[in-house]
């Protein structure tokens, strides 16, 4: 009996694997603390961007995504530092944390859609940051909160330290919070519910009237983002060993709107993964020019560029998409023809 | 009992009343056309039926329950679904799509089977697509499953739009005038259609102006005017009626 090789799945799975693979290895050839920080605070915002773009997909414009980041590290150093309790517990409760107040809020805010739910997110963004400001009994205020290490763990003979200067373990989580995050932001948008948040971007009149309840699966895309924010920034404030209320603000929601037009959204995952990267490696680069905060006048450039040259959210992951189908030959999409007449006589 | 029944249903936009005091009972397996001047109050009454809007005063019921006051995607649920004036579809979705994503209400399973493909949300949603599938060579558009639905023709489009309303498994379907801006081939490609649907013992409202597509179809017509209902009762009786024909044509004065 011949056995099926099926090419056209079998190599972009082995791309995909072997991509994964080169980036579980990546410590083994370098342990630069430059490199690693830079990948791991890539991943840190992807994981963000992908909750911003995931709440595209249902029509709305969250304007205040970097709050939930806040939330989750805020959350995880007032646990560990001011409660005492252990690493591992508070983190997980920070990304839980900041998903009931995702929650709160969406149930609250997503009744009106659209440009009312963006301003209104926007100020929310700032109420949090003038609060973590102002609330210096709990928050330190501007001076910030510094949380210890986490724990050193010993798994099966391997001692793993999170000791500062040593981004390897870091890197190592950070891999493993990604996954999960983009298997779990990926199947989303494979699953019926995929199609049930892009059927209330598209017409959500029609929506309605097909039997969707808008809020409900408003408030689930927002509050799983939440969720995932909150983790996010959890990990951030652990990996850089501080949280101040300026780490957070209204320049960090815009940066993840950025990170999301350049990577394009029309993969939740992939363009999320690919915008952060590139615009945080930029950034981080661009800020050692000489001319303070250039980084900021260039993204804004880089944006416009991308907008012009891949518009309609087709960002730096269609162009892959693109590059991809050349190579490998695989038909061009559909070309609708310019007119299907009906028999008409 | 009526199957759906309207009591005293009035809808005020500022102090202009767009209904007044509609009394409207609906039995199972007719075809109830509604027509009137333009103005009269006709897709009003649909978008309060379907719960686009809410009623200034009156109640609906569906089945004997109360269903005025519920959001659209409850009455939806209930089992009355509607179709729009102009053509509504999901912009950018093929034919397929737009009806899969139509499909919420005819999956049995819940959100997070899909999340985790269990074996019965497969199952399920194979049915779906046969459904889907079966619905679409019924209305013949099958043929164009992988267009844009935007790239269908106007007739088609509206075709879609029927289609996408019967896959949420309706027990009444309102159309808000499905045939305008159709020649006679295409109304009457259309008013097979409803023929075929009302055959499977589907509940039909319909907004016409096109008398002869409500002469074909319904069983019953209703004539509003000015926010009111004039006339009630069999097609031929109340296209004859005097009220109904100064509506359309005006008072006769000599």
């Amino acid at each position: 009996m011949m056995t099926y090789i099926d090419y056209k799945t079998l190599l972009p799975r082995t791309v995909i694997g072997v991509l994964i693979g080169l980036f579980v290895i990546i410590p083994v050839f370098t342990t630069s603390v430059i490199t690693l920080s830079i990948l791991i605070s890539s991943g840190i915002w992807a994981i963000a961007v992908m909750g911003f773009v995931l709440i595209l997909r249902t029509g709305q414009f969250s304007m205040g995504q970097a709050a939930f980041m806040a939330l989750g590290g805020y959350a995880s150093a007032i646990l560990t530092v001011n409660l005492r309790m252990p690493f591992w517990p508070s983190f997980l409760l920070a990304g839980v944390i900041s998903g009931i107040i995702a929650l709160i809020i969406g149930l609250v805010v997503l009744r009106v859609g659209g440009i009312y739910f963006s301003i209104i997110t926007l100020a929310f963004g700032e109420i949090v940051r003038i609060l973590a400001q102002y609330m210096e009994g709990i928050t330190r205020g501007v001076r910030g909160i510094i949380p210890p290490p986490p724990p050193t763990i010993s798994l099966a003979g391997l001692e793993i330290n999170f000791a500062a200067g040593n981004p390897v373990p870091y890197y190592y989580f950070m891999v493993l919070l990604v996954a999960i995050a983009s298997l779990v932001f990926w199947q989303i948008g494979r699953s019926r519910l995929g199609g049930t948040f892009a059927s209330l971007a598209l017409n959500q009149v029609l929506a309605e009237h097909q039997g969707i309840h808008l809020m409900k699966y408003r408030v689930i895309a927002f509050t799983v983002a939440g969720v995932f924010t909150g983790f996010a920034g959890a990990y951030y404030t652990n990996f850089l060993s501080i949280i101040t209320p300026l780490m957070f603000g209204l320049w960090q929601s815009i940066q993840i709107m950025m990170m999301s037009i350049v990577g394009g959204v029309s993969s939740i995952v992939g363009g999320a993964l690919i915008g952060a990267t590139v615009l945080y490696t930029l950034g981080r680069y661009l800020s050692l020019l000489p001319i303070y905060n250039i980084q900021y006048l260039l993204f804004g450039a880089i944006v416009v560029l991308v907008l012009l040259f891949l518009p309609k959210g087709t960002g730096l992951v269609d162009l892959w998409g693109k590059f991809w189908r050349k190579v490998f030959r695989e038909p061009e999409e559909y070309e609708m023809p310019e007119e299907t007449e009906m028999a008409v006589e | 009992m009526s199957l759906l029944e309207l009591n005293g249903i009035t809808k005020f936009f500022g102090k202009l009343a767009a209904l007044e005091e509609i009394d409207l009972k609906v039995d199972e397996g007719e075809v109830l056309g509604i027509v009137g001047p333009n103005g009269s109050g006709k897709t009003t009454l649909i978008n309060i039926i379907s719960g686009y809007y809410r009623p200034t005063r009156g109640t609906i019921f569906f089945n004997g329950k109360k269903i005025s006051g519920l959001r659209p995607d409850q009455i939806a649920d209930r089992g009355i679904v509607r179709t729009f004036q102009s053509n509504v579809l999901f912009e950018g979705a093929t034919v397929l799509e737009s009806m899969l994503v139509g499909s919420f209400l005819q999956y049995k399973t819940k959100d997070w089977q899909s999340f985790f493909e269990t074996k019965a949300y497969k199952d399920d949603h194979e049915r779906v697509v046969g459904r889907v599938i079966e619905l679409l060579k019924t209305f013949d558009i099958f043929n164009d499953i992988f267009l844009p639905a935007t790239g269908l023709s106007h007739g088609y489009q509206r075709m879609l739009g029927i289609t996408m309303a019967l896959i949420a498994n309706p027990k009444v379907l309102l159309l808000d005038e499905p045939t305008t801006g159709m020649n006679h081939e295409e109304a009457m490609f259309v008013v097979e259609n409803i023929k075929k649907i009302s055959e499977q013992g589907i509940t039909v409202l319909v907004i016409e102006h096109n008398m002869k597509v409500i002469l074909n179809i319904a069983t019953r017509v209703v004539v509003l005017n000015f926010a009111n209902k004039i006339a009630d009762g069999k097609p031929e009786e109340v296209m004859n009626k005097q009220e109904v024909i100064e509506a359309y044509l005006g008072t006769e004065t000599i």
